[in-house]
């Protein structure tokens, strides 16, 4: 087995004729938070979603290079994309929990989807564990039957982390998931960020130095779809190797 | 002190334009509404119950009423499934091939002219069968229905953020209970609304109808293979009569129409809950 979780080799990425992902080589070790940051519009987005293969969703999305996942590559002809998903599990910029669905039926979906759990108390047991894990479980335990719209945007936020949780999943990869939500919602994810990578692999993208530097292990700077560098955050924020990550850093970069 | 304003006028004078021209706009529907309720009460009033219950001989529009129910439930029983799934695919793919040809199709059937849905349908059902039936009727009015279900459908799904898709794939959930699980329950208050406009709206077509179902007024219809009336298609023919008693009837005859569609539409509208984002 793999000590990384993914290994990025040469990865492209081509939205039609706009080639946005340009020659990535990048390992993300396993149980660690890596975080990949650049300014708005340079691909980071895109590039997450070439880990689950959430991009097989957009058709005119092309992917060339390969992407392992413990060591398999996951754009192989015989891989199953949906058990890639639930392999690495997605947090998104936008809080979406699913609006008609109540809080437990949120968590519930995936699993009973997916076949994970195998009787009711089993469920209900998962899902407590999950909501707990997402430290939501006291804010909630009350209303679970409650649609997810009287949630804060940060207690939104936790109980999608909560719906990947349940699914058990090794990668968790979240997407400027403090973007959309207030100061003391995003500390508290944040927190959770830091506890959760004892068993978790997670990837982070961020388009915020600071929080990199708060949560990351590991970083790497992408500028218009190229790596300009990667490696331990404590180093990269301290003495960077490039002056474009410098400037960038120093908020001189637009 | 006041002064002159020019800014301040243009703004007033703007208003007052929207105003007039809003109240334009609006003024025929009340009107319309006062009018057959003016009208439309008298009869009613004078004839009581029988008006609903009773047939044309007792003074009654019965065997209508219950005619436009027939042919608006099975209108919809062939309709609304098919047009559902038009709307899903055309929603789902609306950059292949057939799905842009579904929508420019859509769009073409909606503004067709109903009377050569009545014709065709004549071609079709009521020339091999040789008579008017409800199941003529209920057919062209499917046909006039199909293309608004499937385009409202599209259209409420399609205002639902891709991102609710996103978090469904991410989670494994496959790609067709994606759509029935979650984009068509999200988007449920825009599409059932469509569904009352389709419905309302062929209920109260009378084109096809002339043609196809045929009409039926001195006694309830017993079979779906044989004619049966529908309320627009008795007030068309009530007005077409010189007598002034028919004319009142046919007052009544909308007011009824107008309460049927309002006594549908309104309790409907308001129990939808939208699902709040």
């Amino acid at each position: 087995m793999s000590k990384y979780a993914i290994e990025v080799e040469n990865l492209n990425i081509y939205y039609g004729n706009n080639h946005v992902i340009k020659g990535i080589n990048l390992k993300i070790p396993q149980k660690t938070v890596f975080a990949i940051m650049g300014p708005s519009g340079c691909g980071k987005s895109t590039m997450l979603r070439s880990f689950n293969r959430l991009l097989d969703l957009n058709k005119n999305a092309r992917v060339t290079g390969s992407v392992r996942l413990f060591g398999r590559d996951i754009y192989a002809g015989d891989i199953d994309s949906v058990e890639v998903r639930r392999e690495v599990g997605m947090v998104f910029q936008y809080p979406n929990p699913f609006p008609h669905l109540s809080i437990y039926d949120n968590i519930a979906l995936g699993l009973k989807m997916n076949k994970l759990v195998k009787s009711a108390e089993e469920l209900e047991g998962r899902i407590e564990w999950a909501l707990k894990k997402a430290g939501l479980w006291e804010e909630v335990k009350h209303r679970l039957n409650d649609y997810p719209s009287g949630l804060s945007g940060g207690q939104r936020q936790r109980l999608v982390i909560a719906r990947v949780i349940a699914m058990k999943p090794k990668v968790i990869m979240m997407d400027e998931p403090t973007a959309n939500i207030d100061p003391v919602g995003s500390k508290k994810v944040e927190d959770l960020i830091f506890e959760l990578k004892k068993d978790y692999t997670i990837v982070l993208v961020t388009h915020n130095p600071a929080q990199a530097a708060r949560v990351s292990d590991y970083v790497a700077f992408i500028y218009l779809g190229e790596l300009v560098e990667t490696g331990e955050t404590g180093k990269i924020f301290t003495a960077p190797g490039s002056k474009l990550t410098e400037k960038y850093l120093t908020g001189k970069l637009v | 002190m006041y002064q002159f304003d020019m800014r301040r006028i243009k703004e007033y004078s703007f208003l007052g334009v929207i105003c007039i021209l809003s109240f334009l706009m609006i003024f025929p529907l009340f009107h319309i509404i006062f009018t057959v309720f003016a009208d439309g009460i008298g009869t009613l009033v004078s004839t009581g119950p029988v008006f609903i219950t009773g047939t044309l001989d007792e003074g009654g529009i019965g065997p209508a009423i219950l005619g436009t129910i027939i042919l608006a439930f099975f209108a919809s029983l062939i309709g609304i499934p098919i047009a559902f799934a038009v709307g899903v695919y055309a929603y789902e793919y609306p950059h292949s091939v057939i799905g842009k040809a579904t929508t420019a199709l859509l769009e073409i059937t909606q503004e067709f002219p109903t009377i050569l849905v009545g014709l065709f349908v004549t071609q079709i059902l009521v020339l091999p069968m040789g008579t008017y039936s409800a199941i003529a009727g209920a057919f062209a009015l499917a046909i006039i229905l199909m293309p608004y279900v499937a385009v409202y459908t599209k259209e409420a799904m399609s205002q639902i953020p891709f991102t609710f898709r996103e978090a469904a794939f991410s989670i494994g959930v496959p790609k067709v209970k994606t759509v029935f699980l979650i984009i068509a329950p999200i988007a449920k208050r825009g599409i059932l609304t469509g569904l009352l406009i389709s419905v309302a709206k062929v209920a109260g077509e009378t084109a096809p109808l002339l043609f196809t179902a045929g009409g039926l007024y001195q006694t309830y219809p017993d079979s779906l293979t044989q004619p049966v009336g529908a309320i627009p298609l008795l007030i068309y023919t009530l007005v077409q009569s010189p007598s002034p008693a028919d004319h009142a009837m046919a007052w009544g005859a909308s007011l009824v129409l107008l309460l049927i569609f309002l006594a549908a539409f309104i309790p409907l509208r308001l129990s939808i809950k939208e699902v709040r984002l």
